[in-house]
């Protein structure tokens, strides 16, 4: 048992260092390519919401400077709030009745505020499947 | 006519009398004849033109109204065109659900299942357990919400017991009543809003197999109570403030021998039990009160912070002498789709008869990349995400052996491999560092579906 505690400690080690260095590597690439650059054109993530299930045009657009929008939209708020707690699902995955009641668990579980709720539901079931 | 019969007589008279007589009486009838004929003719002729004048101012008409309706019907169609460009250049009406106007409810099931894998260090590697864990949803209108959810579970009983053991457990039973856009009101079995974790992070929504230690040994996971709960939107960007104010019955004393107080009889998951006496009651007469208040900003899509603070107090013991409490510090960050990090500090405190004030805390860092952020368009990689975890419990009690001092210390480095978004097979080892006997390294696999 002695024996393998200089290798447990050992493992420990590296386990901290790989794990530190793939940690502060994934952060500063996600920083990097995050944080936008004067001059340089707009990259595809800042122009486009990613998710799991649709490309979701922002409406910050490619070519138009960024601008204060009064309101977010549905698919906005849908990609903010969903990837918090799980993978993005598919729209097309529930009913638009269906929606509504996942919608209810949804805004009590993650404390939504109802506007917010309204929206996303609304994007869910405009792209839902039937 | 008459003219020409005027012409006849004035030629007549004017002819000389010599060739007058020269003609024959029946030179003249035939004569007469003909001129007669030719007066009915040129009449015959005056009246066929009267009828195709009229035939022809009639056609003339007829023309004119045929013209007017051909223009009225060319600028109906001109208007049609126009308005079916307009109408094409409008956005399309929202979809509207097919079953709303007549149906106001809906049932449906949520949850999870899973299945694991695992190799303890000393231990041959055995199947661990299946679990089938549904959540039952009822929306009885468009704010009225009931919600179970329950946990089936098959497992073996290695390390310490042989056999296998099967549980049905009520994870959560609530009514959820939504009174605005910032409150809702909830009563039953509660999910308890210490942390996130129990709420957002446990079973398949975690991305590692097995919960952090601090989680499963310092708190309770579930009350019978009441709860109100909501967020409140702060500013225009999507930030907002969530929060949770509760009553639950609170932890209680498993106790049959009548010292309530001892440390070691605290029981986290309630407070009806059996008494010292054999009745079955309401150990302690004083509901605990809790609370979490949250700050979630996100930056855009996918790039928030997300921090919380929250706290639990109330008595445990029959007699009402001690409190047991706990506070929790949680934060979530996610930076882009690949990227996740969350945490969670905890501290509990309750007093005893025996002990004195006793103190418990732990905590747990995770972090997930996923490999999809590095573009390298691969498939398999694409699907990959690498996941670390680190656990910290400190003082945490065995009844057994009578010990306070356990200090564990636990790294895990693992993935998840994403068949689909909802089926996830993960995979982690886990280095652990401790004076617990019972903690040990292991290597766990276990296969998830959400659905």
């Amino acid at each position: 048992m002695s024996k393998l505690k200089p290798l447990k400690a050992l493992a420990q080690i590296i386990f901290v260092a790989v794990a530190a260095a793939v940690m502060i590597g994934a952060l500063a690439s996600t920083l990097c390519s995050a944080a936008p650059t004067s001059g340089a054109p707009p990259s595809k993530t800042d122009s486009t919401v990613s998710t799991n299930s649709v490309a979701v045009k922002a409406q910050a657009s490619e070519a138009a400077p960024p601008v204060l929008k009064p309101q977010l939209t549905g698919a906005e708020l849908y990609s903010m709030h969903c990837n918090r707690c799980h993978p993005e699902r598919y729209p097309t995955e529930r009913t638009a009745a269906q929606w509504k009641t996942i919608m209810l668990h949804m805004q009590v579980r993650a404390n939504i505020p109802g506007n917010q709720a309204r929206l996303i539901l609304q994007y869910l079931q405009d792209n839902s499947g039937r | 006519m008459f003219g020409l019969i005027m012409a006849g007589c004035v030629i007549g008279l004017a002819l000389p009398l010599r060739v007058a007589a020269e003609v024959s009486e029946a030179d003249f009838n035939a004569l007469k004849d003909t001129v007669q004929k030719l007066g009915e003719q040129v009449q015959a002729l005056q009246q066929s033109n009267v009828v195709q004048q009229q035939t022809h101012e009639q056609d003339t008409q007829q023309i004119q109204q045929l013209q007017q309706k051909l223009a009225e019907t060319q600028q109906i169609a001109t208007n049609a065109e126009q308005k079916s460009i307009e109408a094409s250049m409008t956005q399309p009406m929202p979809r509207q659900p097919i079953d709303e106007a007549t149906v106001n409810h809906n049932f449906m099931m949520l949850g999870d299942a899973e299945f694991q894998y695992a190799k303890l260090a000393g231990q041959h590697g055995a199947f661990l357990q299946a679990d089938f864990a549904p959540i039952f949803l009822y929306r009885g209108g468009d704010n009225i919400l009931f919600e179970a959810g329950f946990d089936t579970t098959l497992a073996n009983n290695a390390p310490g017991n042989s056999g296998y053991t099967t549980t049905f457990n009520l994870s959560f039973a609530q009514l959820d009543y939504v009174m605005n856009d910032y409150m809702t009101f909830a009563g039953g079995e509660l999910i308890l809003p210490l942390g996130t974790y129990t709420e957002r992070g446990a079973g398949w929504l975690n991305k590692i197999p097995d919960n952090p230690l601090a989680v499963d040994a310092l708190l309770p996971g579930s009350g019978l109570g009441a709860e109100l709960r909501g967020g409140v939107p702060v500013g225009a960007a999507g930030k907002s403030l969530n929060y949770e104010v509760y009553v639950v019955n609170g932890p209680g004393s498993s106790d049959t021998t009548g010292t309530s107080g001892s440390a070691g009889n605290l029981d986290l998951g309630g407070n009806v039990g059996v008494r010292s006496d054999g009745v079955t009651a309401n150990l302690h007469g004083h509901p605990s009160g809790g609370a979490r208040l949250g700050f979630f900003m996100p930056f855009k899509p996918h790039y928030d912070l997300e921090l919380g603070i929250s706290g639990q107090s109330g008595e445990w013991d029959d007699a009402g002498d001690h409190l047991w409490s706990a506070g929790v510090f949680d934060a979530a960050l996610h930076l882009g789709p690949s990227f996740e990090a969350k945490g969670e500090y905890i501290l509990t405190r309750y007093g005893s008869d025996d002990l004195g004030t006793h103190s418990q805390q732990g905590w747990w860092v995770q972090a997930g990349y996923k490999l999809a952020g590095l573009d390298l368009e691969l498939p398999i990689i694409n699907n990959l995400e690498i996941m670390g975890r680190y656990d910290s419990l400190h003082d945490v009690y065995d009844p057994n052996n009578n010990a306070f001092d356990f200090k564990t210390q636990r790294y895990t480095v693992g993935y998840v491999y994403y068949f689909t978004n909802t089926l996830l097979f993960e995979g982690d080892y886990e280095f652990v560092n401790s004076n617990d006997p019972s903690q040990a390294d292991q290597l766990i696999f276990q296969l998830s579906l959400g659905f």
